[in-house]
């Protein structure tokens, strides 16, 4: 049970910042809620005693959304169900909608926050990932100042962050991938409302033709304490004439991405057959061509 | 605390009033407005039974601070059924027989609600993934999907609004006919009062303080400090125990509450009663407890050696039950097998997972009958054995069964009606108890976990000359139903077939481990697992049919069963028949046919599924494609 | 192919009402005012549909429509025993007993009715909320019935009990376990097809056929909701669930952790009923609450086995159980081949 004594919504980050220091070493900032409310419960962190809550999905700042054609601006109380709503960002970030509709269960993606998702920084969060394959950029602002550093240099392990005390995860700034195919794999023990044991986010581009990969993004997570973009493999595959012997060759690349302590072999097993599934998948989506990859290999992974 | 001015509409009425900064809109609308048609079975946003609109959005309401409801346009289960009249959407669930237990199903009518506002025209595979939030234990599901759809065709014109009509008995044939059930238009609604959603005029709340260790002996309890707490009405521990303390399906050997030792982590050891849950809560934190660690014994295997620790005293090889079942000579038949197979099987401890946590209440009335209302499956003995612990006359000794969130044979065991009954014969007022999920998970029955060993013997054509099966269950900390269980299993573990030489032992072992008991299966799920198995194993070995192999064993009319009774009327045939047929089964020895086999995918097959049904069928298809 | 199906079947069987020991249940029924029907027992309804069941049962043996059927139940001060909801004995124990004591109201009902109108009672029918003799113009509605009782002082009422005739079984030291459990045996046979995942170890249990005898089936939506309730429960068991304890704490207290079947994990359920009627009791029904669980997790097993060769004999088969079992096996058949070369 969360117990606390005051519950307060600032309207304005300056308000925000007003009662961080009001009530400094007393608080614990919350936007969804969807993590902070489970966790305060038995078998967890027990009943936990927290003078002052303060919620920031109520900042407009922290609401905003900006799609261009090259950069997407999101703040950090969107929620991830917007992924699903609103077309034009699907276009500009493809593997979201899938990643959200993986992310726990309508409902909950209804209320879950992408800030919360990066500050929570679970090793299994399902839209870090993504925002990792966007090169996304934190924003983060305090009473003094604001600063921003990337993603992945953001999260540090499990459940840590750059974050400093007093300061707020405001929003993302990514790049934007309008023609990009995207698809979205997860595996864990049944199909929904489920924690990932191994997630993948691919982005793919083709040429006119569907034929050759022009670009192409990866990014991994379930397997280590924090996301990490595939930039090898991506790197492999750019440029490179879209077959199956490269999805499987990128596939069979000894990265030895599996850190966690349970289930190494099984997740190295997932990784390797999710690389070429999610590819086929997102490069099918990007339109490859009907000869590009054959119906053995799908077969063999779809 | 500071109190948050809640300004709201709720069902449509304009509701403001002060609400503790704390609470969640869930605890809100339940507790303050006494909205209790959607529940709480989890508290963790895992199960959606507390699925409400918040501004026309789904959400669940145990993971909502109240103060994110502000200014917001709030919608329950009750605000559906609008003057009385149920929706399209609760009368499909009534028709197609949707609702067992009910408790889900608030929060699934919401969820299947939402689903057809987002798509008026989703198909079962979209229904299925907009509803994967909400669980439901009791239905399988199929029940729900077809109300939905139902719901869906008549909103839609294209099935008459008299499909969701009784179905006809005017030909006064009743036996037979999928009458509705009578309890359904309750439950869809949000109307049934389970325990939990009761509330009596001057009730305390009870919390109960519980063991963290998982063997260990009681030295001291000191309840003094919870005592003198504010709002603290009573503090129990074993020493208030009027009568002779102890519970159990078979053997009664565990007290309401641990008495001189804890046996298991999570038993109870004290409970409190306070005016309110959470001060109650506070006086649990303040009981101290001194405790003399004792060396645990967590396998049942180790349990069964010489030596081990010894879990209670009346039984020091820790075996709760052994049941034996003996035909024949099994050795014999061994040796008169062309094929002996010998494996080992294993099944873990499952939770029995009603979405309706144990909850009661508990009175005295004015005739001093002390009545315990709790969703209890077994009212008779309750009485019986609670009448022995609180030293009163049966007459008066009052159960009153509430409406059962789901059981399964996990509310079978008296785990908490002894503290409340005392509760409130202590302090002569109303006092109600609800357990959290995690509470519940903790202290009240598994399934027993099972490692057995099975041995067939076959000959050539195909019959079993002789089996032999032994089982050790791990029964955990009490007997609760382990001796039934252990029977159950073994009386059934060799399957409907007919064996000259069969040799069953099934041990259930008393460990430090969560108790197991009853449920749904009570044994027999585990042996027959291995037998089943089994045969297939054997019928590979053997080039037999896995349908041929069982009708050559088949008990038949007038057989006689391994217990040596003898049998009337066997459907077995009349089974594998109907089953064979209804599939198209290809025949053919189970040797991994599935690549060639040409009996797949038939229409009565669901789909493969994987998530973004939706992306076909509505404007994220933009979005994602 | 990454998605590999396969098919499996089992059988099973299992005893109806209490184990090994005398079962027992009682009732009592009244035909009330208006010529609806009173039932009263110690029965408990846990989601099955017992109510739905008794309140037909009554409406037939009586001849009234089920929803003049009130039952007042769950309450040790105002009810008769009718023990416990378990066992998978409810319709059978308290369905039998219910129609029992029905018929005993109704014979009063009906031994008024013959002397009033001068006919044999043997020639009276009652359905559907009527009550007439056979080959006269004597027909009035139940509730006329009932005030014409009630006029000659008799209030139509029946009280019944019903007992199995069983025995323990022999259990104790050197015992050979001979006995008596149960008077109704109901058998079943399921067939699952599964589709595995090679890539992610997944299963899908795509459909399941389940054949059951019932005895009779008094609600057959009830059944077949006992049915796919029952099976989708075993797949929880067979694929996912696991209450985990290391020292004897628990490290699934929550839903989060203890991972139960969601919409999108079950299969399409073909139930087939089967009517095999139970020879003592009055209905003929048996019972299928647990029954319908049993063959469901071999007959996946059995499935699972039959889509990629791997056999799991330690349940949960979870994804990863099966794909490490899957390059086990592909491994030793890599080594076998060689040692042929």
């Amino acid at each position: 049970m969360l117990i606390c004594d005051e519950y307060l919504t600032p309207a304005s980050l300056d308000e925000a910042f007003a009662a961080m220091e009001r009530h400094r070493g007393r608080y614990r900032v919350v936007a969804g809620c969807t993590d902070t409310l489970p966790w305060a419960r038995e078998g967890r962190a027990g009943d936990v005693e927290i003078p002052v809550l303060i919620d920031v999905t109520k900042i407009p700042e922290l609401n905003e959304r900006h799609v261009g054609d090259k950069r997407v601006r999101l703040g950090a109380a969107t929620p991830i169900q917007r992924f699903l709503d609103d077309a034009a960002l699907g276009r500009a970030m493809p593997a979201m909608p899938r990643c959200a509709v993986w992310f726990a269960d309508d409902q909950i993606r209804a209320q879950a926050t992408l800030g919360g998702n990066a500050v929570n920084a679970s090793p299994a969060a399902d839209a870090t990932p993504c925002l990792e394959a966007h090169d996304a950029i934190v924003e983060l602002a305090s009473a003094t100042g604001r600063r921003s550093m990337p993603l992945r240099e953001f999260i540090t392990g499990p459940g840590k962050t750059q974050l400093a005390d007093g300061e707020l995860l405001t929003g993302f700034e990514c790049d934007a991938f309008p023609g990009y195919g995207g698809s979205f794999e997860k595996v864990g023990h049944r199909r929904s409302l489920v924690i990932s044991v191994v997630c993948l986010a691919v982005m793919v581009k083709l040429d006119r033709d569907g034929k050759t990969i022009e670009d192409t993004r990866l990014a991994i997570a379930g397997i280590r304490p924090v996301p990490r973009r595939l930039r090898e493999i991506e790197d492999l595959l750019r440029g490179k004439k879209l077959t199956g012997e490269l999805l499987e060759e990128a596939a069979d690349m000894p990265l030895d991405l599996v850190q966690s302590r349970s289930r190494q072999e099984y997740r190295r097993d997932v990784v390797r057959g999710f690389l070429v599934r999610g590819l086929i998948a997102a490069a099918k989506r990007a339109g490859a061509s009907p000869d590009a990859l054959t119906r053995e290999l799908e077969a063999a992974y779809g | 605390m500071v109190d948050i001015r809640l300004n709201a509409t709720i069902n449509g009425r304009k509701v403001s009033r002060d609400a503790k900064p704390h609470l969640r809109l869930l605890d809100f609308l339940r507790d303050d407005l006494n909205l209790t048609g959607n529940k709480e079975g989890c508290g963790a946003g895992e199960c959606g039974t507390c699925s409400v609109f918040v501004d026309g959005v789904l959400m669940k309401s145990c993971l909502m601070p109240v103060a994110k409801a502000q200014g917001a346009t709030v919608d329950t289960i009750e605000s559906l059924a609008k003057s009385g009249e149920l929706s399209v959407l609760q009368k499909a669930f009534h028709k197609a027989g949707a609702s067992q237990c009910g408790y889900c199903i608030p929060g699934m009518v919401m969820a299947a609600t939402a689903a057809l506002r987002a798509n008026p025209f989703a198909d079962r595979e979209e229904i299925k993934e907009r509803l994967g939030g909400n669980i439901c234990r009791c239905t399988g599901y199929q029940k729900i999907f077809d109300a939905v759809e139902l719901a869906r065709d008549v909103q839609n014109g294209r099935v008459p609004a008299t499909a969701l009509l009784e179905t006809d008995t005017a030909d006064g044939d009743v036996i037979g006919k999928s009458v509705r059930r009578i309890d359904a238009p309750s439950k869809v609604s949000g109307r049934l009062k389970y325990a939990g959603d009761m509330i009596m005029p001057g009730m305390l709340h009870v919390q109960v303080l519980r063991s963290p260790h998982a063997h260990a002996r009681i030295v001291s309890i000191d309840t003094s400090a919870a005592l003198a707490m504010d709002g603290v009405e009573s503090v129990i521990t074993a020493a208030d125990v009027p009568g002779k303390d102890g519970f159990g399906v078979f053997v009664h050997d565990q007290p309401i509450m641990a008495r001189d030792k804890v046996r298991y982590v999570g038993e109870a050891i004290a409970a409190v009663a306070a005016e309110d849950a959470l001060t109650a809560k506070r006086a649990v934190a303040a009981i101290k407890v001194v405790y003399e660690q004792l060396a645990p014994v967590f396998d049942p295997d180790a349990a069964m050696r010489p030596g081990a620790p010894v879990v209670h005293d009346y039984a020091p090889d820790n075996i709760t039950k052994h049941i034996p079942i003996r035909v024949g000579d099994v050795e014999a038949g061994f040796a008169a097998s062309d094929l002996v197979i010998e494996e080992s099987y294993s099944t873990q401890a499952i939770e029995h997972a009603y979405l309706e946590p144990e909850a009661g209440l508990a009175y005295v009335d004015h005739d001093d009958v002390v009545t315990v209302v709790s969703p209890s499956q077994n009212i008779t003995h309750h009485r019986h054995m609670l009448a022995r612990i609180i030293d009163r006359p049966i007459s008066k000794v009052r159960f009153i069964m509430s409406p059962v969130g789901g059981g399964f044979g996990g509310k079978e065991d008296m785990i908490y009606q002894g503290m409340l009954a005392l509760l409130a014969m202590k302090t002569m007022r109303p006092v109600r108890l609800v357990y959290t999920r995690e509470e519940s998970i903790i202290s009240t029955a598994k399934r027993h976990p099972s490692r057995t060993t099975l041995r067939m013997g076959l000959m050539r054509d195909g019959r079993i000359r002789a089996l032999a099966m032994r089982m050790v269950c791990d029964g955990g900390a009490y007997g609760l139903s382990t001796e039934g269980v252990m029977r159950k299993a073994a009386i059934l573990a060799a399957g409907p077939y007919a064996i000259p030489n069969v040799q069953i032992d099934t041990f259930g072992i008393y460990t430090n481990n969560t108790p197991s008991g009853a449920f749904r299966s009570f044994g027999a799920l585990q042996t027959q697992f291995a037998t089943e198995s089994q045969l297939d194993i054997a019928a590979e070995r053997l080039g037999l049919d896995p349908f041929e192999i069982r009708r050559i064993n088949a008990m038949r009319d007038g057989d006689m069963t391994h217990t040596k009774q003898k049998l009337g009327s066997v459907s077995l045939m009349r089974a594998l028949d109907a089953a064979e047929q209804a599939s198209g089964w290809e025949s053919g020895a189970p040797a991994v046919r599935g690549p060639v086999r040409g009996d797949l995918g038939h229409d009565d097959v669901r789909p493969s599924v994987t998530l973004g049904t939706r992306f076909a069928s509505s404007g994220a298809q933009e979005a994602a494609e | 192919m990454a998605r590999k199906r396969g098919r499996g079947m089992a059988a099973c069987w299992y005893g109806i009402a209490r184990t090994a020991t005398v079962d027992r249940a009682a009732a009592w029924a009244e035909i009330d005012d208006g010529g609806s029907a009173k039932i009263v027992t110690g029965v408990t309804e846990i989601g099955e549909g017992i109510l739905t069941v008794l309140a037909q049962i009554a409406a037939h043996e009586i001849g009234v429509k089920p929803e003049h059927v009130v039952i007042g139940d769950n309450d040790t001060a105002r009810a008769p025993e009718a023990a416990h909801a378990g066992a998978s004995r409810q319709t059978y124990m308290i369905g039998n007993v219910v129609a029992l004591a029905s018929r005993e109201a109704k014979k009063r009902l009906v031994d008024v009715m013959a002397d009033m109108w001068d006919v044999e009672a043997d020639s009276i029918r009652t359905g559907n909320g009527e009550i007439w003799a056979e080959n006269t113009n004597h027909r009035i509605t139940m509730g006329e019935a009932v005030a014409c009782a009630k006029n000659r002082g008799v209030v139509p009422i029946g009280s019944a009990t019903f007992g199995t005739d069983t025995t323990g079984i022999k259990d104790g030291k050197g015992g050979d376990g001979s006995g008596r459990p149960w008077q109704a045996y109901v058998f079943g046979c399921q067939v699952a097809e599964v589709e595995v995942d090679t890539v992610t170890g997944e299963v899908q249990v795509l459909a399941v056929w389940a054949a059951h005898d019932v005895g009779r089936a008094v609600n057959p939506q009830g059944v077949e909701g006992q049915i796919e309730g029952g099976i989708v429960q075993a797949i929880g068991q067979g694929l996912m669930e696991d209450y985990q304890l290391k020292d004897g704490h628990t490290s699934t207290s929550g839903f989060a952790k203890y991972i139960l079947p969601t919409s999108l994990d079950v299969p399409r359920v073909n139930s087939i009923i089967i009517e095999d009627p139970d020879p003592i009791g009055p209905l003929g029904v048996k019972g299928i609450g647990e029954p319908a669980m049993v063959p469901t997790i071999p007959a996946v097993m059995n499935a699972i086995y039959d889509a990629v060769g791997v056999r799991v004999f330690d349940l949960p088969a979870t994804p990863e159980k099966i794909l490490m079992a899957m390059r086990e096996k592909a491994r030793r058949e890599t080594m076998a081949s060689q040692a042929a070369e």
